[in-house]
């Protein structure tokens, strides 16, 4: 047979089987106006994903992101748990052409889509309190452990290797912090009691600064009175008055000469 | 008329200055202005001694002027001459009176400058009249009121001091410059002064002194709240077990680190001689005292 043949024979089998096709199934019921079936079909996807998600915090190394990974899983479940009352309506609903049983299947489906939303996976137990265990957080009452219960026994508080090495590191950083902290420490020293001396040396140039300040200001009074004498001096000197008693007199001394002139010649 | 021969200018001033029969009062004016031109031109030229002269004249015929200022400060002139031609005595003559001649200017401060200018330079030469100039210039300063200005005399009078091995008088300098800082409250510098003290003691290998120097420092408050003087106890502590680590240690610390110069040095060479020894004398002290005890 031919590959094209092959294709065509699968094509025909999918075509006979196609009602026990579920991803089908939900497309068409999904196309179809029964609000119910759509709702229903969605919230499936949605549960879907979060199982996938769910699976993927299991491989994940990263503690950061497995933390954030599972906080998104309950997210979307908690959206999930809303939705489940619109469900529960609709299937009150009377629907054309739906059979009494299937009407009462959809409850069913609406239960059992109830248990698959609490049974995804999401590193949370509810209803695990922290009581007032920790002092500092002590504001926070509903701080969730964040393992599942059967975690507790006799292992878990025995030392593995990555805690061991967890604790060495954690050493060796709080020394290094210790030593760093240390040199800051002896440079402070060094700057304080440089400072104190700057304070010092400013305390005994203030009196000093006051003798000269006194001094200036004395000194420049006396330059502006001694200005002002001097202006007063010079415009006594250039008087308009003198200055036209100067001019009559050159002019008599002129008048007079003429006239000693005229007597001699 | 200062481009001409200092030489002349002199002969001609002492011409002025010369009663005879032609002259019967001394023109000072004249003669003075002179004596400066002639002091600068043999400054000019070099010429030390002779320049020293002309400025110790011309400061006379200021003081002839009653101008006491312009006085003292030829004579300071004259005496930065004399020490650059090493004449101790000179200096110190020169010196003492420009001091003089500032205070009957009323002004103190140049006075004790002038002093500190004349143990400056007698350091090497003569330490013993180096200290006592600058005891002089630290009372005229406390006279006027002016301690601040004397903490550096003090430190430096008590830096000669150790440089002659004179311990207990470097202390005692100490302690005073401990004083003048508490008047004129300069806690820092009370507290470096006071354990500046306790480490000379310690250097001077007399433990009893240096504890009696620490109790007596510690009734004051300032003292006893501060940095140095935890400092200070640690270091007696050390002394009394004879750790001589722990007493390297604390002289490596920032706080003395922080002291004058010499005083570092000293604190440096710590330990001096055998530490357990002291402890061997303070142990042997307190069993004297019991016996006292039980005899009574």
């Amino acid at each position: 047979m031919t590959v094209i043949d092959i294709l065509f024979r699968v094509d025909e089998i999918c075509k006979k089987y196609e009602r026990y096709d579920p991803e089908r199934q939900r497309e068409a019921s999904a196309s179809a106006d029964d609000a119910f079936a759509r709702l229903y079909t969605s919230v499936e996807d949605d549960i879907d994903k979060a199982l996938e998600k769910a699976e993927k915090v299991y491989t994940e190394k990263n503690r950061a992101a497995a933390v954030a990974l599972n906080a998104e899983v309950r997210r979307t479940k908690a959206r999930l748990m809303e939705e489940v009352p619109k469900l529960q309506k609709l299937a009150k609903k009377k629907v054309k052409g739906l059979s009494k049983e299937e009407q009462e299947t959809r409850f069913e489906l609406v239960l059992a889509i109830i248990e698959s939303i609490k049974a995804i996976p999401d590193g949370s137990t509810p209803g695990v309190h922290q009581t007032g265990g920790r002092g500092t957080s002590s504001s926070d009452k509903n701080i969730k452990f964040d393992s599942s219960e059967e975690c507790f026994e006799s292992d878990f508080y025995s030392h593995s290797e990555e805690s061991d090495q967890f604790r060495n590191e954690y050493e060796l950083r709080r020394k290094k912090q210790d030593e760093g902290l240390d040199v800051i420490s002896e440079g402070l020293d060094k700057l304080k009691n440089i400072a104190l001396d700057m304070n010092e040396e400013l305390d005994r140039q203030v009196p000093l600064m006051d003798e000269i300040d006194k001094k200036v200001d004395q000194t420049t009074s006396d330059l502006r009175k001694n200005n002002v004498r001097l202006k007063e001096t010079i415009n006594q000197v250039r008087s308009s008055r003198n200055f036209c008693i100067d001019i009559v007199l050159i002019f008599i001394l002129l008048g007079i000469a003429l006239y000693l002139y005229n007597v001699l010649a | 008329m200062s481009s001409s021969d200092p030489n002349k200018l002199i002969s001609k001033a002492d011409k002025l200055t010369k009663l005879s029969l032609t002259r019967w009062s001394a023109d000072w004016k004249s003669a003075t202005l002179l004596y400066e031109q002639a002091a600068n031109g043999f400054r000019v030229s070099k010429d030390n001694e002779k320049a020293k002269l002309a400025f110790e004249k011309a400061s006379k015929g200021q003081e002839m002027l009653s101008s006491p200022w312009d006085a003292a400060k030829h004579m300071e002139s004259a005496a930065a001459l004399a020490k650059e031609l090493r004449n101790w005595t000179e200096v110190i003559d020169f010196y003492r009176r420009a001091s003089e001649l500032y205070i009957q200017c009323d002004r103190p401060q140049p006075a004790s400058d002038s002093l500190a200018k004349a143990a400056r330079a007698l350091e090497d030469a003569l330490p013993d009249d180096a200290v006592q100039l600058y005891t002089d210039a630290c009372v005229i300063l406390e006279d006027d009121g002016k301690e601040q200005m004397a903490f550096d005399l003090y430190r430096a009078a008590a830096s000669i001091y150790v440089k002659l091995e004179k311990y207990t008088d470097a202390a005692t300098f100490l302690l005073r410059l401990g004083l003048a800082a508490d008047k004129s409250n300069a806690r820092n510098s009370q507290c470096k002064a006071y354990l500046s003290a306790i480490i000379v003691y310690l250097y001077a290998h007399d433990l009893k002194q240096a504890e009696k120097c620490y109790n007596d420092c510690s009734q004051i408050d300032a003292f006893l709240s501060s940095d140095q003087s935890r400092c200070a106890s640690k270091l007696l502590s050390a002394y009394r077990e004879g750790d001589v680590e722990e007493i390297k240690r604390v002289a490596q610390s920032s706080t003395i680190s922080n002291l004058d110069n010499v005083i570092i040095k000293l604190a440096r060479k710590l330990p001096t001689g055998d530490v357990a020894e002291i402890k061997g004398d303070a142990d042997k002290g307190e069993e004297e005292t019991l016996d006292e005890n039980d005899l009574t």
